[in-house]
């Protein structure tokens, strides 16, 4: 305590130049962290918030909400493994609409609910959900940018489906697009249109995307063998199959991990320098009595108190930025998210200073005898 | 006159290219209260061996060394660490003060490593700066110091935790004459007054006669001439 401290306050100028280093390292950590976490929000806002625990797929459609089919038949069997109120039909399709009389296209996913069940979203402006009349939808309020407002046409691109929109929710988008909500009817509607030109025979079957299940508990072992032909998933599991979902978190994760090794290397470079440097220092400390525990604690204690000092510094800067990003910027840093990330970041730096730590108990006090100069 | 530093019969002997040299042979050497001994010997001689093995810093092959009458051999690490920091003051060849302590903290340190009561502490570095007459220089930094000024805050620091005995190892090599002579009156004083046994490798045959003995490291062994 009494030497990390006294000594941090002699060469401010040397230390200062490393908890820069540190300030940067920590920040670029928590920006890209807070980005990649806005990222996967923004990528999977709808899966993310809905109830559910698992989804009942297609067999192999690679956990691909929109590769899957589900019939009515697995419906009704996922419902009578996980009861009645647990199981919920979903429909996911990727799709491109524009506001009627204008040129201007916007990508959008069509989630199918049913308006009464717990997959159904909030409407945070606009008529509820369940009040929704014909041929009216729900959409994400990221629309609104391209402006759309209550009572716009969508004109669905590939069926030449219309929809009014009837309300707005907030936070919904799939693979990074808005999401549109519509209900069973509606999404019949577009499949039938599809199918009729496909000239298939069971046209009036309705099929699905997926089932959500929730609170099956141990259930859901029972059922991938009461449904043959299917997979269940873990939300998850469903979450990374969004397409880019996996390769951009993939992506942001590693720029993380190697930003921490690279905090853990900076540190360990330059402690061990400084602590070659102070070779001699060491050794008159043992040989007039200091201990090695208190020489390396003493060590440590300045590596905690540079990651700390720097992380706090850090914190308040990504905070500063947060609040003067632009609102479109997907950033997203939640309270357990960024102590995580502190954590891992000092443990990190500690791991950094375990070499140098190692370096100072090995030094030996006879290097005070017969020496010349400190 | 008790003797507070006892050495007896130590040897010291290491392989060197499969030959095996003898540093020191079944060297004795009892110094009492008060006095200071210098130990002289041309380079090579196991001058540094020998204050190595007194500083409790190398344990010799064989041989027993004790301090205020109890041995100090057989210890572990952190224990010979303690015996270093309360029973023996080291005096460095150029102070070798701490670069980043101010003059006072210098002795504070060596109170704080040892536990000492902070109030106790305080008056010792008080008491202690006032003797090398430092006391206005105590907020300065080491570098600031001249060189004379560096080895009494060595000596101060020394006696800091009161320990039994005093080892120095070339005091005045890096002073010029009038320094030199300064400082081992200085330490042949605070010897006498504090009653410490003091043991002194030096080169320098000017200041033999502030020294109550004065020994010589012959094949291993200290003799008088």
């Amino acid at each position: 305590m009494y030497l990390a401290i006294r000594e941090m306050r002699f060469a401010k100028g040397r230390y200062a130049l490393i908890a820069t280093i540190m300030v940067l390292v920590s920040f670029l950590v928590l920006f890209v962290t807070g980005l990649a976490q806005g990222l996967a929000y923004d990528n999977a806002a709808s899966i993310k918030n809905m109830a559910a625990t698992h989804f009942v797929l297609e067999q192999d459609s690679n956990h691909r909400f929109t590769r899957s089919q589900v019939n009515q038949d697995q419906l009704e069997q996922t419902r009578s493994v996980v009861g009645q109120e647990n199981a919920e039909p979903l429909g996911v399709k990727m799709t491109t609409v524009s506001p009627a009389g204008d040129t201007k296209k916007i990508d959008v996913t069509l989630f199918m609910v049913n308006p009464e069940g717990w997959l159904a979203p909030t409407v945070t402006e606009g008529s509820p959900i369940t009040d929704l009349k014909d041929g009216q939808v729900v959409v994400d309020q990221k629309l609104s940018e391209s402006g759309v407002t209550i009572g716009t046409e969508l004109v669905d691109q590939a069926s030449g489906t219309k929809w009014t929109v009837g309300g707005f929710v907030e936070n919904e988008s799939f693979s990074h697009s808005p999401v549109v909500f519509l209900n069973e009817q509606e999404w019949l509607a577009i499949q039938e249109g599809s199918r009729t030109s496909q000239g298939t025979a069971y046209a009036n079957a309705p099929l699905y995307s997926a089932i959500a299940v929730k609170d099956a508990g141990e259930k859901v072992d029972s059922l991938s063998t009461a449904l043959p032909n299917t997979e269940v998933i873990t939300k998850s599991d469903a979450v990374s199959a969004i397409p880019g979902y996996k390769e951009e978190q993939g992506s942001l994760l590693m720029m993380i991990a190697f930003l921490f090794v690279i905090s853990a290397f900076v540190l360990a470079v330059f402690f061990y320098v400084i602590t070659i440097q102070k070779t001699s220092q060491f050794g008159i400390l043992k040989a007039i009595g200091t201990r090695n525990s208190y020489l390396a604690g003493s060590v440590s204690l300045q590596v905690l108190l540079l990651s700390i000092g720097s992380l706090v510094i850090s914190v308040l800067l990504v905070q500063l930025f947060e609040s003067i990003l632009p609102a479109s910027m997907p950033f997203q840093l939640s309270l357990s998210t960024l102590a995580l990330t502190c954590v891992l970041f000092v443990v990190m730096s500690m791991a950094g200073s375990l070499f140098s730590v190692w370096k100072v108990t090995k030094i030996d006090a006879l290097d005070a005898i017969g020496r010349t100069a400190a | 006159m008790r003797n507070r530093l006892v050495l007896q019969g130590i040897t010291q002997t290491f392989e060197d290219g499969g030959v095996k040299r003898t540093i020191l042979d079944k060297l004795d050497l009892k110094v009492a209260e008060g006095e200071l001994v210098a130990v002289m010997g041309p380079s090579g001689s196991g001058k540094s061996t020998f204050l190595s093995i007194a500083g409790a810093l190398l344990e010799p092959t064989e041989g027993q060394v004790m301090l205020d009458g109890a041995s100090i051999m057989g210890k572990n690490k952190q224990d010979i660490s303690d015996v270093r920091l309360q029973q023996l003051g080291f005096i460095f060849q150029s102070a070798n003060l701490i670069p980043y302590l101010k003059v006072e903290e210098q002795l504070m340190v060596v109170a704080k490593l040892a536990g000492t009561d902070k109030n106790k502490a305080e008056k010792r570095v008080d008491e202690l700066l006032d003797t090398v007459g430092l006391s206005h220089r105590r907020k300065a930094y080491a570098e600031k110091l001249s060189g004379g000024e560096r080895q009494r805050v060595a000596i101060a620091r020394a006696l800091m935790n009161d320990p039994a005995v005093l080892l120095a190892d070339e005091p005045t090599a890096s002073l010029d004459a009038e320094r030199g002579l300064d400082i081992v009156s200085m330490i042949a004083r605070l010897v006498k007054e504090q009653g410490k046994s003091a043991v002194m490798v030096t080169h320098d045959e000017r200041i033999l006669p502030l020294c109550d003995r004065v020994l010589f490291l012959e094949n291993g062994k200290l003799v008088h001439h």
